[in-house]
Order: structure tokens, then sequence, then C-alpha cells
């Protein structure tokens, strides 16, 4: 999920991010900064249960969201709230689905991070299965370490699935909150998730590009990347600004 | 879908061309129609093979076509013009990739040019140069589409590769008479697979679909805002 502001004048600090991604895991700890640890509960949830479907159903246009399975976030983790027939499923997802560490990761613990996204059949089955994961260990009160942990061996035991190809999501709502900065969202997108691999076998962050990759991911520890694509509109047909 | 101007206003004649592409093309086959037969190859070709190269490097940024390989055609098909290093191959495509059913199919003004990652250029390549041999050999529309049919059937030509993509930026591509230079997008190519695996074709949805025929191919495609020279696109 695209946590940073991302634009053309930031790309290099990109690549800078995936290096330092690369070699967290020794040296993880809580960012300091305005959100140093996790706040309590109840600032991450959303009171009203029809506003959070809406927002996760804005992530993606109404003719996709309209047949989505929607997700909301609980005390517990998240529920369907909404059954689909169309495969995709719609969420919001929370600031910890962002980067451990590195550029951005200082937004992990922010309650008011709210990131509608929506996945479709590949990416629900999965990607999906992180968020849930994530989820799971920071309502139980995992530290970023131990969450890493988890995940390492979750995959080294083979009980997250193997990414499929073609899984993608929408992120397209321009109610979106990833950042405290400025107006908050950042430009409707389309996120690609792909086997780790060198960014530059898309072109991304290279000057010009159309591509960037985000380092929500990258491998520290989830072995995904994430390659977004701007959108010229956001989900409600209103134009989007221009990277 | 490179033939068709991804904008919002011809997303019904997408769905038209997709449904249309299902079919043979034997209709198409109208003497009195324009570029119903293959012109002199001489209006296919370009003069100067700098030109061509240059324009086979607008197809993306000047950051990643600088150092993709580069392909011109000539009278006996493609071949390198210059030794890339990062995996990326750009060339001009001519018409005859377009649709099947396609009115301009051998329009020789037609100029396409795209970059092909790596992925996209080891699966995504043969197909063009496949294409373009039979083309050059004479056959008919009819003919190509039967060939191509089989050399999928059999196997010979491959299907795509994870992650096959390629850039298509160029302001001065030149899809033909309807539909001009289009709009800058990205392609991303899988084994065939339904309009809805990426949302696409649907209202408000920013991807586009072409589903390819005979070839087992699905093309999703995704407007950009800027040209590859980095000024803006038109508006939608």
């Amino acid at each position: 999920m695209a946590r940073e502001i991302v634009r053309t004048n930031a790309l290099r600090s990109f690549a800078l991010v995936v290096v330092l991604c690369a070699a967290w895991q020794a040296y993880a700890q809580d960012a300091k900064g305005p959100y140093p640890s996790m706040a309590p509960l109840e600032q991450y949830l959303m009171a009203d249960r029809d506003a959070e479907i809406a927002l996760a159903r804005s992530a993606a246009p109404e003719a996709i969201s309209r047949d989505a399975d929607v997700l909301v976030l609980g005390r517990h983790g998240y529920e369907t709230a909404v059954k689909g027939t169309n495969g995709f499923v719609c969420a919001v997802e929370r600031a910890w689905m962002g980067p451990f560490d590195g550029d951005g990761a200082d937004n992990f613990w922010n309650p008011k991070v709210r990131g509608p996204v929506c996945f479709n059949p590949p990416a629900a089955r999965s990607v999906l299965p992180l968020t849930y994961k994530r989820t799971e260990m920071i309502l139980a009160g995992k530290s970023k370490a131990q969450i890493i942990d988890v995940l390492k061996a979750a995959y080294e035991k083979k009980e997250l699935p193997p990414l499929e190809p073609g899984a993608m999501s929408y992120m397209m709502s321009k109610d979106q909150y990833l950042t405290d900065n400025g107006d908050h969202h950042w430009v409707a997108h389309l996120m690609f998730y792909t086997p780790l691999m060198d960014g530059a076998v898309w072109g991304a962050d290279l000057p010009r590009s159309p591509v960037m990759l985000n380092p929500q991911f990258s491998g520290a520890p989830e072995p995904i990347d994430v390659f977004m694509v701007p959108t010229r509109r956001w989900s409600d047909g209103t134009a989007a600004s221009v990277m | 879908m490179r033939w068709e101007i991804v904008r919002t206003t011809a997303l019904q004649a997408v769905v038209l061309v997709v449904m249309l592409s299902a079919a043979r093309p034997e209709q198409a086959q109208d003497a009195k129609a324009p570029y119903s037969s293959m012109a002199p190859i001489e209006q296919y070709l370009m003069a100067d093979r700098n030109a061509e190269i240059a324009l086979a490097r607008s197809a993306a940024p000047e950051s990643i076509s600088r150092d993709a390989e580069i392909w011109v055609f000539g009278k006996h098909g493609y071949e390198i013009a210059a030794k890339g290093k990062n995996g990326f191959v750009c060339i001009v495509e001519r018409s005859w990739m377009a649709p099947f059913d396609d009115p301009e199919f051998l329009n020789p003004d037609q100029r396409l040019p795209l970059c092909l990652n790596p992925p996209g250029a080891r699966s995504h390549l043969p197909l063009t140069f496949k294409t373009t041999e039979l083309a050059l050999a004479g056959l008919s529309r009819t003919q190509i589409f039967d060939s191509m049919k089989a050399a999928f059937d059999k196997k010979i030509l491959p299907l795509p590769e994870p992650g096959a993509m390629c850039h298509m930026m160029s302001k001065q591509q030149y899809f033909g008479r309807k539909y001009g230079n289009a709009d800058p997008h990205l392609m991303f190519w899988f084994p065939k697979t339904d309009d809805t695996f990426w949302g696409a074709g649907v209202p408000g949805s920013p991807v586009y679909v072409h589903q390819y025929s005979p070839q087992p191919i699905t093309e999703f495609i995704i407007s950009v805002s800027k040209w590859s020279d980095g000024t803006a696109a038109p508006t939608e």
C-alpha cells in the first residue's frame, strides 16, 4: 500500500529504501517520531461500520466494488461485512500494512491512516492473507520484531499462500488517508504484486517512468514486490492529480 | 490495447472490437475497402534508419530506452540496429500487429513503437516476428490468422511470461485514421484470461482489455498521464 508520498523527485530515495529494507531485520525497532508505538485500539477502529464499508468500496470504481466482498476491522480482526459475487475483496487497511522500517515506517503506528484497497481475485487469495496475518499479530500486541519473525517463519513453513500470477489491486479512493501531510492522500493508483525482482524489469523509479516500486513488502520480510502505476482518475471519475 | 484509443469514450468501441475479434476475418477481405490488401513493401518501411531507431526509443522514457536493444524493420523482417544492456527491446510494429478484423490491418502508415520489458521481449516479440514474416511472405489476412492459430496450437509460439509488459508512450505513435496518436499507455500480457481478472472494461475502470484472437493472449492496457518525453497527454 502506498504509505509514502512518492513524487518524481523522491524516486531515488525509493531505491535507497529498497536497499535498506533488505537489511532491516538486524535492527528493526519501533520508529521514533509522532507514532513510536501502538495507540489504543479504538483509535484504529471506525465507529461507523457503514462508513467503513463505503470507504472500502471507494478504492475501486463502483462497477467493481459494488459486487465485491467488503471487510471491516473489528476488535478481533477483519470480518466480512458484505458478501460479494465478483471475487474482488475491498478493505480499509491500517498503517501497519506499511513498511516496518525505512522511509514511511514512522507512519507504522499512525492510527489515522486509512488505506482503502480492492484486491482482484488472485490478490484476494494470495496477498490479502498478509493483511490478515499482520493485523492478527498487531491486535495480539506483538512488536514489529515479533511480527517480522512470525512472518518469516510462516513463509518458511509455507503457511502463507504463494503469490498468484496477475495479483493486483485498486487504490483509487479520494478519501484515502495515507499521511498526515498535505491533503493526506497520495495519487489514485493500481498496485501489481510480483515475486521479488529488480524493479528495473518494469522500468520502475527511473526518470519519467510511470511505474514505481513500493517498499511496502520488498522482502522485508514478505517476498513480494509491489509496483504502482498512477491512474488518471479517482474511483468516482473525477480527475486525479498528475505526477 | 494498442489499436484502440484508451479513452473512456472509446470503451464501447473496444468492447465491440473484442467481440468481433472472436470471428475469423473473412469479411475483412472486401477488396473495395481501403487497406484490404498489402501495399508495396516500401510504404511500410522507414527510409531513414536513424529515424526508426529514434521512433522506437520514443516508446519509453529515455531512462529506459537509451539502454534498450533496438530493432528496425527491413525488407526481410526485423533486424537488430542497436545492442542494449538493460533487457528491454524497443521496436516499431506495423499494422499487421493489429487485430485481424481491424479495417486498417494493412494500413502502411501505422507506426507503433513499443519498448518491451525482458519477459515481454522473450515472450511477445516472437509473435511480432512471426506475424511480420507471414505478412512479408504475402499471406492474406485469413492465411496469417490460420497460421498463427496453428502456431499456438502446436506451441511453436510462447505464451506470455509472468510480468510481461511494455511501454507505449510515444507521442509520435500512429494507430491509423481512426485513433491517431491515441494515449500513452502501458500494456500487460497474460495467457488468455477473463476481462474481469483485472476489473477491465467496466465503467470507471482505468484498465482496458484486448482479447487476442486467435492467439490465446489477453492484453490489459492502462493509460498514463504523460508521454515518454514528460509532456502531458491529452485529458481523457
